[in-house]
């Protein structure tokens, strides 16, 4: 589904990412972790072609989207859908409108009427039934984060990305948020990968986790299997260590 | 004097970098003109929002001006009892140059630096990457219908300031210089030409574009969150007003 093979990013002689290697399959959902400014959230937008490649090859699908033209990049970021860390939502659009946005832009076949129902239907789904009319700013973070949920999905799309989902929540708002993640992902069968500081409550939703220091991969693989790596910065990483690498 | 050149160096490398990022943005607006690829409902939506919202603010801005030509003039329009001169002087004046300039500066400091910080918020608040990430092209969708929407606008804007500049002119010359409205519309009439109002027309699309331009560019380009913002926004109003001023220089001097 996606494929990343030795994929490298390089920003101002900055190198970012450093031959990234790794497969996502159908179904499958991922949680990315790595200490701050390891290169996740760079690594989820070379994925959506929002930066480009410096150097190996990204598959989404078949295509190689390394080198890949802005025109020819805009059907393969509509196979994915992505929640931003802060939302990326429209300001100057209501809650629906945000929602229905995806759907309107694409040949969906779909009357104005049937997107906005559509539109109703995945912020019911998300429990934000009633609040269609308001306007992002009247929202609070949890509402924003679930409007962005919703507009993730809402075109079904066979890749999700969700960068920090929980990002600033309450726990029991996350614990909401994962409950949702996970239903949606249920239904979809998309390749789901999750970027999170919240560890705790991402390794609860994932089934798979890879690890990125300095733009590099340390761990992928099983998240049961994680506590066995024997990696130093893993280690400190995931107890939360005062001492060691980082 | 090392640092000195250094500085030097620094300014004028940073000017070739801002010179650049404004020929590409207007490259890249040219190609989406042809064929037009951009989208017709924000196109309206900025019409609205651009044109439609200034109204009240460039009557106000045109009346007082029309006033002002006309309470400058006052004074040696008794003197010399140039009552015939008066409409003419307000005419050409307010059409020519006046206008434009200061209906520019105004639709600058309003619908533009409201465009950068709008377009700046969207930038660091990742809503251009949603957009991207969503296969819309910002382009097409935010700056192309911005750019047309303000030259448009700042020409309609014009022809609506000239006539209410004039309607100004003529009341406080009424009001202020003694001169009739007869006296006023007589002179008006007879001495200034289709010409004078195109010269002006000229000079507002000009200004339009030249507003969009860095406008958008500013906004496109932030860095850095609110202080970037911030920082976005004067650098593209003290642009625009630059700007403004030189191309009417030069406008000026080709025209005439």
């Amino acid at each position: 589904m996606i494929t990343l093979k030795n994929v490298s990013c390089k920003m101002s002689g900055k190198q970012i990412l450093d031959g990234i290697t790794a497969t996502f399959n159908k179904g499958e959902i991922w949680g990315i972790i790595g200490p701050p400014g390891c290169g996740k959230s760079m690594l989820m937008k070379l994925i959506c072609g929002l930066y480009p490649v410096t150097d190996g090859d990204l598959y989404i699908e078949s295509e190689n989207i390394a080198g890949m033209s802005e025109v020819r990049l805009v059907p393969v970021r509509r196979k994915i859908g992505m929640l931003f860390q802060n939302n990326a939502l429209f300001d100057f659009m209501n809650v629906w409108e945000n929602v229905a946005f995806p759907l309107s832009r694409m040949n969906s076949g779909l009357s104005p009427e049937e997107i906005r129902l559509k539109a109703f239907e995945r912020l019911k789904a998300v429990g934000l039934g009633g609040s269609e009319e308001k306007m992002p700013s009247e929202l609070s973070g949890g509402m924003r984060k679930r409007v962005g949920v919703a507009r993730a999905i809402i075109t079904e799309p066979p890749v999700i990305i969700y960068d920090e989902p929980t990002a600033g929540l309450d726990p029991v708002t996350t614990s909401k948020i994962y409950d949702l993640l996970n239903e949606i992902q249920s239904r979809s069968q998309s390749v789901v990968l999750t970027i999170s500081s919240d560890i705790i409550g991402l390794r609860s939703f994932v089934k798979n986790i890879l690890f990125i220091n300095e733009g590099k991969i340390l761990y992928c693989g099983p998240e049961q299997e994680i506590d066995h790596c024997t990696d130093p910065v893993v280690y400190q990483f995931l107890r939360g260590l005062d001492e060691g690498p980082l | 004097m090392y640092n000195l050149i250094a500085k030097i160096g620094e300014g004028a490398l940073n000017l070739c970098h801002e010179t650049g990022g404004l020929l590409h943005l207007l490259f890249m607006v040219i190609k989406s003109l042809f064929p037009p690829r951009f989208d017709p409902g924000e196109f309206l939506r900025n019409l609205y929002k651009m044109g439609v919202k200034s109204v009240p603010i460039i009557i106000l801005t045109a009346f007082f001006t029309g006033g002002i030509m006309v309470i400058q003039a006052s004074v040696f329009v008794k003197r010399f009892g140039a009552t015939s001169l008066v409409g003419w002087g307000a005419g050409y004046a307010v059409f020519r140059e006046v206008g434009p300039i200061l209906l520019g500066l105004m639709f600058s400091g309003r619908v533009g630096s409201n465009n950068t910080a709008e377009l700046g918020t969207m930038v660091v608040t990742e809503q251009i990457d949603g957009l991207k990430a969503l296969g819309i092209d910002p382009m097409q969708y935010l700056i192309v219908p911005r750019v047309l929407s303000m030259i448009i606008m700042l020409f309609l804007l014009t022809i609506i300031g000239d006539v209410i500049a004039i309607v100004g002119a003529a009341l406080f010359g009424i009001l202020i210089a003694d001169v009739s409205f007869a006296a006023f519309w007589t002179s008006f009439s007879q001495n200034v030409h289709v010409a004078d109002v195109v010269h002006g027309l000229i000079k507002a699309g000009v200004f339009g574009f030249i507003v969009s331009l860095t406008s958008c560019y500013a906004g496109m380009t932030v860095r850095g969150g609110a202080v970037g913002v911030g920082r976005a926004v004067n650098n593209a109003v003290v642009t625009a007003a630059l700007g403004i001023v030189i191309s009417d220089y030069f406008l000026t001097y080709s025209l005439s």
